[in-house]
């Protein structure tokens, strides 16, 4: 049974400008930022029109050039003159011939003139015409591109998401000009309307995978999407799962890449997080930063990050495991260290553990909720209690202070906030049953995690590949990032065996002296002819290549020889 | 099917909590054990009984104030013992006089008296190879003393003495004193089908200048390294000296350093001393009328550290003379050695029987029987290779400047 | 099973079923009787156990779409079948008492002494079943992980004892003639059974079915790799009358391994590691275990069978764990004779029988 709301917007619009304004002012009944203006068109007779639109949404300034092309223009009279006989074309007129708008949209039923007014837009009804206009005017406040919060870097661009989903699109756009980089948009929400964008570069990105995206985002129904997560619990492969399977990034850059590796981007309206599918595990623990800086420099920092994680995952587990069971595993002077530590404390290991890593995750949160300058002042206070008063009150061990603070900074070490979340969940039953069994429970449950990670895929891609399924050719890029002139194909993800580069390790130009000059012209050809075939072969890739340089080489060596000789 | 899962689960998660937690001991309950003395007493009933001694580090004092105020009684060790038949009970009544649970993996250092060791220490290598709490790094050592009182005698610059005996142990190579022996070789050695075993001697003595009265002299003992006690199945059957020991290290470890003191040349009243660098001695077995024989090769790089002499390093000839002092004075203290063992001792530690078995593997399964007394009558002949490289910093000798008329 | 898995997994997945057993339990075995051959019995095993394995695939590689049972099942019939399954089913029950001495004897007597048994049955077939669920294509993954594992605590164990070793130790080869290395080859021949009879259920899904062969013997070769390392340092560096001495004689050798002065007793982080892979290698077990368990009552998903699988095997695993000395005399005699048995007899069997039978193969292809 249709409601009366309903019956309301499946309305025509009327030629009756009463009753179109009737019907539209009780949808939009009590809202004061509604702005009704009225106005006549000057052409030989006048025609009385309505706009609506909503302040704050809009556009000052188009809803004056608008209002002030539909008033002023005098040759807009030459836009009637052939339909003098009917207004009912009027408004088609008007969006071909008249106004300066870049995007004008004739509508005729009430839903879509209300859908343009909720977005944004304004609605011109036109007295007699049974055709409305739908001007742009999206506008308001927006913020500016920023450097993004949550993923800093030390060197690479400093622009981050924003809120608005066209300025977000833009900045992808901005990196990618390849024809084939496609926005396919679609609406979720039944009540916020919120625009989704799916991108993905086609001819990259693996068959089927934007099909799998869009049967999974058509599935949703919902009444709001308020931020990205909504999206990302909604279509996730292991919803259960305290690991993450979809990534978000406040990074245009990020997204970029991604996007040149054969990834799907899923861009909400409203949030500066973009979400990227397919990932996996390992893509948590990377940061741009891998990339921007020196290849060994890259892969240095992303070993740190790996200890980070080994670290905030395990530390606080094998430190109660060694002093609560297996105390005969820890050096002599360091377990004398420990026990001297621990000598005054009430309390076990276990127990302490989880009390102090509940302490630092109170001390974070109240620091993160707090305004800025209190933040500091519960940061000082907490370092304080914990740090000083509580070691010297005999509550807590100096050594458990220690292994929390490592853990907690380790977890900041880890570049994406949600992953390091769910690193940190995963801690606490790996903590429980090592404090309970041992050994035996850290291995135990240490198996299972490795299962549950292992079993998980996300949008068909093992979660933790190239580990394990292991893929040779994804090496390049997981525990050594490789310079780029190495990483010459894109990651299995992506669609065929794409060369992705072909650039050849850089060398030096042959110094002349060294050579005389005859062979030194020689290998510049040689070079040269390389070049052209390479490009022929590109997808022969570089070995290849090579061989055929070498082969240029020796015969036209030869050949300069005979020529010498003759 | 989805509750029968959770169901199982929450019943699989009581069972695992409930039941565990066993074995679960604290650090702090724990009473950390860092040397272990073992003496033969002799009970009112006449039987002889076992006293075990625990050197226990008290933490708090052992490490000083780390934050949390705790009982500084100023002594970071506590020493308990206990006597009875076997070691196990004497432990146990240890642990009834102890407030904390006492745990062994830690020790340093096991400490066996000689009376002990000379009556067998099965039991003993039995017992702290079967613990699995225990090290098998752990040195173990025999002493003429009372190994309580060793064990409890506060020496060296370390705050708990398993610590100083452990540093001992460690940087022995350049002294030589005695032979590392840890858990792992004693095992290895007694189980051995050729090998016997030997182990490193501490002794009490007296070289301590209290800071107080100087004056006494030397009156504070510290434990020092001894030379070697030489076992014949598990008993003890003799011991060799410091300076034996050094020779007995050539067989069996790798020795970093020695010294070699030689006699001027122009007056036997004054000496030069020789570092001895990069010793090596290679074994070479050989079978002649069913006897075993053995050619020892030993090559050596000296270095002159101290002389009284004039000696420079221009002269080839003088330089000859002396790699043959160094020589013969080398060879005197391996025949020594040798000689103390092979017709004092009559066990094969030099594990002469292994490298035999290595090389004449058929042989060796006519003498393994009775390998020792083999081993007692087996021809040894020495060669020594010594190699005189440089005077340390200085190339022409130190003579005085002050020329006397003579 | 609709999953398939990779030649490489399935190169970790021999691996990591041979390892756990053949480092520690199996060379003292080996050791009480050949003392310093070990490393030749061990060497002889493998080679005796490349044959089998060119025996196996050959006798898969006819079908190579059906494992074992159902290849008895072309070519005797269903109830033929069952019977398979069912001693299929009963060795691998049988095989779950070495593999959970191998995993109790490791943690308890060297870690939890005062643990009851039940509580690392429970972990066991707890953390075992919940892999099974998963399905042959996870645990073929994890078993990756244990390579993984298996490499990093060999590296460690390397590190922490080449300073000790002693060549000498190893020298006399052959001290008590050469037949008895070949006899006691056998201890490690029961090893690589486990491996052959899981191949057997488990080949059919592995891919690309032309280099099963050549994957089986890199398999093989790199599990003698890794294995054959152990024997060698554990006589060089413990001597072969200590190694018999001891039980698990692995664990004697990781607790004496050292890095410095320092670092000594790290045997905790070897014994994670080695958890890894023991704990595939139960995986592995029961999922066998549960396939043939399924086959024997014609059910074509394994799953509901994990569940009455795990108890049987679990119950096994305990009585045969409860007992030091039960243990090691099923070990050293009685697992050895029937895992034989039961492995060469199968593989022979369908070997055989397969030349009789070629109408019938050449109809079910």
């Amino acid at each position: 049974m249709p409601t009366n709301l309903e019956l309301k917007m499946k309305q025509q619009l009327s030629e009756n400008i009463d009753a179109n304004i009737n019907t539209i002012n009780s949808l939009l009944e009590d809202n004061d930022d509604l702005v009704i203006r009225t106005f006549y068109l000057q052409f030989q007779q006048e025609i009385k029109c309505i706009m609506f639109y909503l302040e704050g949404i809009v556009n000052a300034n188009k809803i004056d050039s608008t209002l002030h092309d539909l008033m002023s223009y005098r040759s807009a009279n030459k836009a009637t003159e052939n339909q003098e006989s009917s207004n009912k074309e009027l408004a088609e007129s008007i969006q071909k011939h008249l106004s300066h708008n870049s995007s004008v949209m004739v509508c005729s039923n009430i839903r879509d003139g209300i859908t343009a007014i909720l977005n944004g837009d304004c609605l011109c009804i036109i007295d007699q015409s049974d055709q409305g206009l739908c001007v742009s005017s999206k506008g308001g406040d927006k913020r500016a591109v920023e450097e993004p919060m949550s993923e800093q870097v030390v060197r690479g661009p400093r622009d981050g998401f924003t809120e608005d989903i066209r300025t977000n699109t833009a900045l992808v756009r901005r990196r990618i000009k390849d024809v084939r980089l496609k926005m396919e948009g679609l609406k979720v929400g039944t009540s916020t309307q919120t625009t989704i964008n799916i991108s993905y570069i086609s001819g990259v990105v693996k068959k089927g995978l934007v099909e799998e995206v869009k049967q999974r985002l058509n599935k949703i129904n919902i009444d709001g999407i308020l931020e990205s997560n909504y999206i990302e619990e909604l279509i996730r492969d292991a919803p259960y799962s305290p690991f993450s399977t979809v990534m978000n990034t406040e990074r245009p850059d990020k997204v970029a890449a991604a996007l040149l590796e054969g990834r799907v981007a899923i861009f909400v309206d409203n949030t500066p997080f973009v979400l990227v599918v397919p990932v996996n595990f390992w893509d948590f623990l990377q940061a741009s930063d891998d990339y921007y800086l020196h290849y060994l420099t890259g892969t240095f920092i992303r070993w740190v990050r790996y200890v980070a994680f080994i670290i905030s995952l395990t530390l606080p587990s094998i430190y109660v495991l060694l002093t609560s069971f297996h105390q005969e595993m820890i050096p002599t002077a360091l377990a004398l260290t420990i026990a001297s530590g621990r000598e005054v404390i009430p309390f076990p290991v276990l127990f302490e553990a989880i009390v102090m890593e509940i302490i630092f995750e109170l001390m974070r949160e109240a620091g993160l909720r707090m305004p800025k300058p209190i933040g500091q002042a519960v940061s000082i206070v907490g370092s304080l209690i914990i740090g000083q008063a509580a070691v010297q009150a005999g509550v807590v061990s100096p050594f458990m202070v220690i292994i929390v603070a490592l853990t907690g900074i380790s977890s900041f070490a880890i570049p994406n906030f949600s992953a390091a979340y769910s690193i940190r969940l995963t801690r606490f039953p790996l903590l429980i049953a090592s404090g309970t069994l041992g050994l035996l429970g850290f291995i135990g449950m240490f198996f299972i995690l490795a299962i549950h990670a292992v079993s998980i895929r996300s949008f068909g891609e093992s979660y933790l590949a190239p580990a394990t399924p292991f893929k040779p050719s994804d090496q390049k890029d997981f525990v050594v990032r490789f310079p780029w002139w190495g990483m010459n194909r894109r990651p299995q993800l992506a669609s065929g065996k794409g060369v992705r580069q072909a650039t050849k390790k850089p060398t030096p130009p042959q110094e002349e002296e060294n050579s005389n000059k005859g062979s030194s012209s020689v290998i510049e050809a040689g070079k040269y002819i390389s070049h052209e075939k390479a490009d022929d072969n590109s997808k022969r890739g570089r070995k290849q290549r090579k061989t055929i340089k070498l082969a240029d080489l020796v015969a036209s060596k030869n050949k300069n020889d005979q020529d010498n000789r003759k | 099917m989805a509750r029968y899962f959770w169901r199982t689960g929450f019943m699989l998660a009581c069972l695992l909590i409930l039941t565990s937690c066993v074995g679960k001991r604290e650090i702090d309950d724990l009473a950390m054990v860092m040397g272990v003395g073992l003496d033969l007493v002799e009970a009112e009933n006449g039987e002889q009984h076992v006293k075990v001694t625990a050197q226990i580090a008290r933490p708090a004092d052992a490490r000083g104030q780390t934050g949390a105020p705790s009982g500084q009684t100023g002594e970071p060790i506590w020493t308990i013992s206990a006597t009875d038949k076997s070691i196990f009970g004497a432990i146990r009544k240890l642990g009834s006089a102890s407030s904390r649970r006492i745990f062994w993996a830690h020790s340093y250092v096991i400490v066996i008296n000689e009376d002990l060791a000379k009556n067998g220490i099965k039991d003993i290598i039995d017992f702290f190879i079967r613990n699995p709490e225990l090290r098998m790094r752990t040195w173990v050592a025999v002493t003429p003393d009372n190994a309580s009182e060793l064990v409890s005698s506060l020496t060296g610059l370390e705050v708990i003495p398993g610590q100083s005996i452990d540093g001992l142990f460690r940087y022995s190579k350049i002294t030589r004193s005695a032979p590392r022996t840890q858990m792992i070789d004693l095992h290895a050695a007694y189980l051995s089908d050729s090998t016997e075993l030997y182990l490193a001697r501490l002794k009490l003595e007296s070289n301590e200048i209290s800071n107080k009265q100087p004056e006494q002299g030397e009156k504070q003992k510290n434990i020092t390294l001894a030379g070697t006690g030489v076992f014949k199945g598990d008993k003890l059957i003799g011991t060799l000296s410091a300076k034996e020991t050094r020779s007995l290290l050539l067989f069996v470890e790798d020795v970093k350093s020695g010294v070699g003191i030689v006699k001027c040349q122009d007056d036997e009243s004054k000496f030069s001393t020789f570092e001895l660098v990069h010793e090596t001695l290679k074994v070479t077995p050989d079978y002649k009328n069913g006897k075993p024989e053995f050619t020892l090769t030993v090559r050596t790089t000296a270095k002159l550290v101290e002389t009284d002499c004039t000696i420079g390093f221009d002269d080839d000839d003088k330089i000859a003379e002396l790699e043959t002092d160094i020589e013969n004075e080398l060879k005197s203290d391996v025949t020594n050695m040798l000689d103390k063992v092979q017709n004092e001792f009559g066990v094969d530690i030099l594990e002469a029987g292994n490298v035999f078995n290595n090389e004449h593997p058929s042989e060796w399964k006519e003498l393994r029987n009775n390998w020792n007394s083999h081993f007692e009558k087996a021809a040894i002949h020495l060669n020594m290779d010594v190699k005189l490289k440089s005077g340390a910093l200085l190339f022409k000798p130190t003579t005085s400047g002050k020329k006397v008329d003579q | 099973m609709k999953y398939k898995i990779t030649n490489g997994m399935y190169m970790a997945l021999i691996i990591n079923m041979l390892y756990p057993k053949a480092i520690g339990i199996t060379q003292g075995s080996i050791a009480r009787e050949v003392g310093s051959d070990m490393w030749i019995s061990t060497l002889v095993a493998t080679l005796l156990a490349l044959l089998i394995f060119w025996l196996l695939v050959v006798v898969i590689q006819r079908i190579p779409e059906l494992d074992i049972i159902d290849h008895s099942k072309v070519l005797f019939g269903p109830l033929f079948s069952k019977l398979v399954s069912l001693i299929m089913f009963i060795y691998f029950v049988l095989s779950f008492g070495p593999i959970m001495v191998t995993f109790v004897y490791h943690l308890k007597d060297f870690f939890l002494p005062d643990a009851p048994v039940i509580l690392f049955i429970v972990v066991a077939v707890i953390v075992g079943s919940y892999a099974v669920y998963f399905g042959i294509e996870v645990i073929a993954r994890i078993s990756l992980i244990g390579l993984f594992c298996i490499i990093l605590l060999n590296t460690l164990l390397i590190i922490g004892s080449l300073e000790d070793f002693d060549i000498r130790e190893l020298l006399p080869v052959f001290e008590f003639g050469i037949t008895s290395p070949i006899l006691a080859s056998r201890h490690h021949l029961a090893d690589w059974s486990i491996v052959m009879m899981m191949c057997l259920v488990i080949l059919p899904t592995v891919n690309n079915d032309e280099g099963w062969r050549r994957s089986s013997m890199f398999g093989v070769i790199f599990s003698l790799i890794f294995v054959v390392m152990w024997p060698i340092l554990e006589t060089g560096v413990l001597t072969s009358q200590v190694t018999s001495q001891y039980l698990v004689a692995c664990m004697q050798m990781a607790r004496s391994a050292h890095i410095g002065f320092f670092l000594h007793r790290y045997e905790m982080v070897m014994i994670a590691f080695f958890g890894i892979s023991v704990l595939t290698q139960i995986t592995i077990a029961l999922l066998c275990a549960s396939v043939c368990f399924s086959k024997l009552f014609g059910s074509k998903k394994y799953h509901p069978a994990i569940l009455p699988s795990a108890i049987i095997m679990g119950a096994y695993g305990y009585w045969v764990v409860l007992n030091h000395n039960r243990a090691m005399g099923i070990l050293e005699n009685s697992w050895v004779t029937y895992s034989l048995s039961i492995t060469l007899g199968i593989i022979g069997f369908m070997w055989i029988i397969g030349f009789f039978m070629k109408k019938k193969i050449k109809n079910a292809k």
